[in-house]
């Protein structure tokens, strides 16, 4: 344990294997990624072996679904089955005094959506896999593409108050219960639009399509971080929003801009992982999608980056992203075009591009033509009606709407979250603990519950959860009676 | 003004495609010892006069068996001749010092001369300007006088102009009188009901040439026509083979550019506020709309042809120069030599089909059909054709969105404006129209398209219902309506263009655009088909965007089909679900959630709202299905609070019956 010196012990996360390294000696073959990679090798093997005992005797009594979460007294353990003997586990260090509360299903929520978008971007990782058996290629792909993910909240608190120490900038800070309660990772936060500009983008999104000729394209469109309009299946379009929303937006972009330096990887190299890792590097082709301040605006309005290589290497289109979209299960180009707050992307099936003569220059050029235009109409259209970044702000509340079928969400402004009292956040935060678990014991079609809870701080702390539907909040006026925070349900909630 | 309708006897090719075409049979007129033909254009009067008599046809309600009235009149030359307006009286200019008049009831007749040798008479008209009722032109001027019932002239006022020859018509109340060397200074004054007004002084552009360094401007050479309620001078210029445009404003006369000529006789005429330019050389008669600024001809040149001739019978009107035919071709038809065309009246009438089939852009020519009031309904029919071919061939969208554009907009304009009025309920239901290339022949009766002899038909490939037809004949607007497009352009390619519904909710997606831009409403079936067609390409996650924004806007029907389309995908039917909520449709919503197995949940919200109209044995009866003794307990407590006097009904003895049959099993 005296090799733990980084800032980052407070975090562990690693993914394995369990089909490997089933022989004694072997074990180290089971981790594809574990963080921090200087950890020496005993201690990760220490933390995935438990993992893997846990898992095989909670199997023993539930099959179909393992171990979902150990709570120790100072550490959380929280698995998460990515794919089928594919396991993600997160150790997170528990302590309130530092504000080190977490909900374990928003921690959960992290470990799904970094997999979401691996898979996105490499396809599944039992499919690399079994491309490459020894397993580097994996490794060399998954080592920068989580570290890369973790790396955005560890720019969070950089960017907070950026002056200080850079490797005090570099410890991780996973969102706590201030931001994690309310606010649902894995939805897709939507922009309200008036009738006729809902038109007018929809009448964008058909020119858009109709840009690669009769191919079938798809297209998403967001207007800062909310999502415009999408033709993607929800679950593909929860992913590529969080990816949008992570690096290409007009938010993203500037505040990549505004810290203008370039993210170094500061491992020292020392332990087995990271070096075998780093020496992998030169033999594989790595991608670094989640990469950080790698896409620029381009002169024409396209975003480009060099995460694919550079346009002179090899043919025109090599170093033009590809994503693999799920429901379609095809791969695709993805181009993205931006103006002012409105980021476009246009999703253009390969198989077009390598057989059909489809050049994506000449798609680029058509929507530059033909949807420029509109697309700078729209921009203004909407930005005239948006009401700011408190727009849907609800005045006395703070609250947290979820569709778990159509995974779309809406939540108070951030900023108003903030403003409320760390006690009824707190509060709040473990009510949702409470629902998380009912809701995976119960079964869906009874799933039925409203729960009014007066915090300590005499806040209520709501939560209402139907079927298909989730509701949390906080009100703080103390004057509130039951019978108001109830008819604040039914304000916000006709279900 | 000598006016002299001709028409000569030709065989016509029955294959021969043409935009123009002249009505058969035309109105003969066999006067023995005829001694001219004149056209009285503000009577719109066929005038055919002998030595003693004249002759006129009625020719503004077009029918060739008309018979002439019959005037006497002493004996003398006659250079012109005019009915007063109210046709009461008889004006015919003797010499060119001399007008003389006849009252046809009283009989009584005046002499009106001019001062010999200083001044003579180029012609005269009659005005129904209040200040005026006659203007008799002469070299010197134009005098206005005024005419009593008991035929007393008296002199209003005098214009001093030089006048080497002058032109005028009654459409468009305008006189332009010509002087100068090459006559090509204009005066023009207008004798509106509003009063005369006189328009600036201009020239009219000539050009030169070595052979020809100072052309005179012949009235031939010059044509007014009033189209769009505009009213344009058309000048010919010979040496640089155009046709200059000249439009009249209230304070200017403004030059509208040129239309090359390419023939050296030329003549026009308006038909349906269509300038039909004659090429009389080259047989060919062009049509432009001069509402577009574009100068670019309506359609290709094509030949004027006869419709409805029959065969190798001769001639038709009789007309001392004309008689010796024309056969050397078939599609040549026309254009004798001794050919009047007169400017306003003789009215040709476009093929609507012909010039569709030759003009490529189509909102154009859907801006220019809608611009059509003569056949209104026609041109309706064919828009509605036109919209579900370019639908139906798969033009590109952004093609078919123009088009569709255009119809809105003039619908939106025609509302407005007051022009177009709801047919009742009845029209509607008229049959589809489809492409089954019924017969043009119907409609002959037309109230207007009237003219001499030359007349017009129009050729359409679309149907017409028997009794619906004559009412929609007298639409008075071509517009469209949103609904009307819906029902005979969207319903109707539906089935046609399922496979391709993409293509067809990106049209409709526009059409709802440009409703919703112009304020208009449309029949909601149209939110249902478009939930139906994204339901079939399955395009959830546009439906789903497409029902939260509301661009289909929520109802019962729309709900229900989306219910019915999200059999394939739950998401959709919950769109549906919570657009009955949403529409505070209790009924519906519990309903569909007892269907969807959520009876609980469907309990809990009847139970909320107080809806005791859903059958309480579909809540029984799920539970029971779902063989869950506790909730078939809750669901039967709860039903015997909500609904007064369950407990008595027959079903509550049944399932508590079953109830404690199985618990009591359960216990055993």
């Amino acid at each position: 344990m005296a090799s733990m010196s980084s800032g980052d012990e407070s975090l562990r996360l690693c993914v394995f294997d369990l089909r490997r390294g089933q022989t004694e000696g072997q074990e180290l073959d089971k981790i594809l990624f574990f963080h921090p990679p200087e950890l020496d090798v005993s201690t990760q093997l220490s933390v995935t072996g438990l993992s893997e005992g846990l898992i095989t005797f909670t199997r023993l009594f539930s099959p179909e679904a393992a171990c979902e979460v150990i709570e120790a007294e100072r550490h959380s353990h929280v698995f998460f089955e990515a794919e089928t003997d594919i396991w993600m586990v997160m150790v997170v260090e528990k302590n309130k005094d530092t504000g080190a509360i977490w909900r374990i299903d928003a921690l959960r929520g992290m470990l799904k959506e970094v997999h979401s978008l691996f898979v996105m971007f490499h396809g599944s990782v039992r499919a690399l896999l079994e491309k490459e058996p020894t397993g580097g290629l994996t490794r060399a792909q998954l080592y920068p593409f989580i570290t890369d993910y973790l790396s955005t909240f560890q720019k969070r608190s950089r960017s907070e108050d950026w002056c200080c120490d850079l490797f005090v900038g570099k410890k991780l800070q996973l969102p706590n219960f201030r931001e994690t309660t309310l606010s649902e990772r894995g939805t897709v936060q939507m922009l309200t639009l008036a009738r006729d500009t809902a038109l007018e983008v929809q009448s964008l999104v058909q020119v858009l399509d109709s840009c690669a000729g009769n191919l079938q394209c798809h297209s998403m469109i967001l207007f800062q971080d909310l999502l415009v309009s999408t033709t993607l299946s929800p679950d593909d379009t929860t992913n590529l929003f969080t990816f949008a929303v992570m690096r290409l937006t007009s938010q993203a972009l500037l505040s990549s801009d505004a810290s203008s330096w370039s993210y170094l990887r500061k491992g020292t190299g020392s332990s087995e992982t990271s070096s075998t890792s780093g020496s992998i590097d030169s033999q594989h082709h790595v991608i670094r999608p989640l990469q950080n301040d790698k896409w620029k605006k381009g002169k024409d309005g396209f975003l480009v980056t060099d995460v694919w290589g550079l346009e002179t290497g090899g043919s025109p289109d090599s170093a033009i992203p590809i994503v693999w979209l799920q429901q379609r299960q095809e791969r695709v180009y993805l181009l993205a075009y931006q103006y002012k707050s409105l980021t476009l992307l246009l999703l253009l099936p390969t198989t077009a591009v390598l057989n059909g003569g489809l050049s994506v220059s000449a798609v680029k050029h058509q929507v530059i033509e033909q949807a420029s235009l509109r697309i700078m109409k729209i921009e203004e259209k909407i930005s005239r009606g948006w009401g700011g970044e408190n727009a849907y702000h609800v005045k006395g509340y703070r609250y947290l709407v979820v569709d778990t079928d159509l995974e779309v969400s809406r939540a108070s402004p951030s900023g108003k979250v903030a403003t409320l009292a760390k006690e009824s956040l707190l509060a709040l935060n473990k009510l949702r603990e409470e629902v998380d678990l009912e809701k995976s014991r119960a079964k869906r079609q009874e799933r039925d519950l409203e729960i009014c809870i007066r915090a300590k701080n005499n806040a209520w702390v709501i939560a209402r959860v139907s079927r298909d539907k989730e509701l949390y909040m906080a009100l703080e006026k103390a004057s509130d009676t039951l019978l108001d925070a109830t008819d604040a349900v039914g304000r916000f909630s006709n279900w | 003004m000598s006016s002299r309708p001709s028409s000569s006897q030709t065989s016509v090719g029955s294959g021969a495609l043409s935009h123009a075409y002249i009505q058969h049979p035309s109105l003969r007129c066999n006067v023995p010892e005829s001694r001219g033909l004149f056209y009285d254009d503000a009577n719109r009067l066929l005038i055919c006069v002998t030595s003693s008599q004249v002759f006129s046809w009625e020719t503004a309600t077009f029918n060739p068996d008309v018979s002439p009235s019959v005037d006497s009149i002493p004996e003398g030359p006659i250079l012109s001749i005019r009915c007063s307006l109210g046709k009461k009286v008889i004006a015919v200019q003797r010499s060119d010092c001399e007008i003389q008049f006849f009252h046809r009831e009283t009989k009584q007749t005046l002499t009106h001369k001019c001062k010999a040798g200083s001044e003579s008479i180029l012609g005269f008209f009659w005005s129904d300007s209040p200040l005026c009722d006659l203007a008799v032109v002469k070299t010197s001027g134009m005098d206005l006088f005024a005419c009593d019932s008991a035929m007393n002239l008296r002199l209003v006022e005098t214009k001093k102009v030089n006048v080497n020859w002058y032109i005028y018509t009654h459409e468009s109340r305008l006189v332009l009188l010509a002087s100068g060397l090459q006559c090509k200074t204009i005066t023009g004054f207008q004798l509106s009901t509003a009063g005369v007004v006189r328009l600036p002084k201009f020239e009219m552009t000539l050009a030169t040439t070595e052979s020809n360094s100072k052309p005179i401007i012949s009235p031939g050479d010059v044509h007014l026509i009033t189209v769009y309620g505009r009213i344009y001078c058309l000048q010919v210029d010979m040496e640089a083979m155009l046709l200059h445009t000249y439009r009249f404003y209230r304070d200017a006369v403004v030059q509208q550019g040129s239309l090359p000529i390419y023939s050296s006789k030329l003549s026009v005429s308006v038909v349906d506020n269509l300038l039909l330019v004659h090429q009389i050389d080259a047989k060919v008669v062009i049509i432009y709309d001069l509402f577009v600024d574009s100068r670019a001809p309506v359609s290709a040149p094509l030949p004027l042809l006869w419709r409805g001739y029959q065969g190798s019978d001769t001639s038709s009107q009789q007309e001392n120069e004309g008689t010796e035919s024309s056969t050397s071709s078939e599609n040549i038809v026309m254009y004798e030599d001794a050919w009047t065309f007169l400017v306003p009246d003789l009215i040709l009438d476009q093929t609507n089909k012909a010039i569709s089939a030759s003009s490529s852009d189509r909102s154009s020519l859907l801006e220019f059909l809608q611009r059509r009031k003569l056949e209104a309904n026609k041109a309706k029919q064919l828009c509605l054709g036109i919209a579900r071919t370019l639908i139906l061939e798969r033009r590109p969208a952004t093609q078919v969105t123009q088009a569709i554009d255009v119809l809105v907009t003039a619908y939106s304009y025609s509302v407005k404006a007051g022009i177009y009025k709801e047919l009742k309920n009845e029209k509607t239901t008229a049959t589809t129209p489809t492409n089954d290339g019924a017969s043009p022949d119907n409609e002959r009766g037309r109230a207007s398209g009237s003219s001499i002899d030359e007349e017009e038909e129009v050729e359409m490939n679309l149907p017409s219902g028997s009794a619906d037809e004559q009412q929609e004949s007298q639409l008075s607007s071509p517009a469209i309506s949103p609904d009307e497009l819906y029902k005979f352009v969207f319903a109707s390619v539906e089935e046609a263009m399922v496979e391709e519904s993409d293509y067809l909710v990106a049209i409709i997606t526009e059409f709802l655009r440009s409703i919703s831009a112009e304020k208009l409403k449309v029949d909601l079936n149209i939110y249902v088909m478009t939930v139906r067609l994204l339901a079939h390409s399955k395009r959830f996650a546009e439906l789903s965007l497409f029902t939260t924004n509301k661009i289909i806007e929520p109802s019962k029907e729309v709900a229900l089909q989306l219910l019915e389309s999200g059999g394939q995908n739950l998401r959709v039917r919950k769109l549906g679900l919570d657009m009955l909520r949403q529409l505070s449709l209790h009924h519906e919503y519990i309903s569909s959630l007892v269907q969807d197995g959520y009876y609980l949940e469907a309990l809990r919200y009847a139970q909320k709202r107080k809806v005791t109209s859903v059958r309480s044995s579909l809540f029984l009866e799920a539970a029971f299905a779902s063989n869950d003794m506790q909730h078939l307990a809750a669901i039967l407590r709860v039903l015997s609070e909500l609904i007064p006097g369950f407990k008595e009904t027959s079903e509550y003895y049944t399932f508590h019956g079953l109830l404690n049959e199985t618990s009591s099993s359960v216990a055993v």
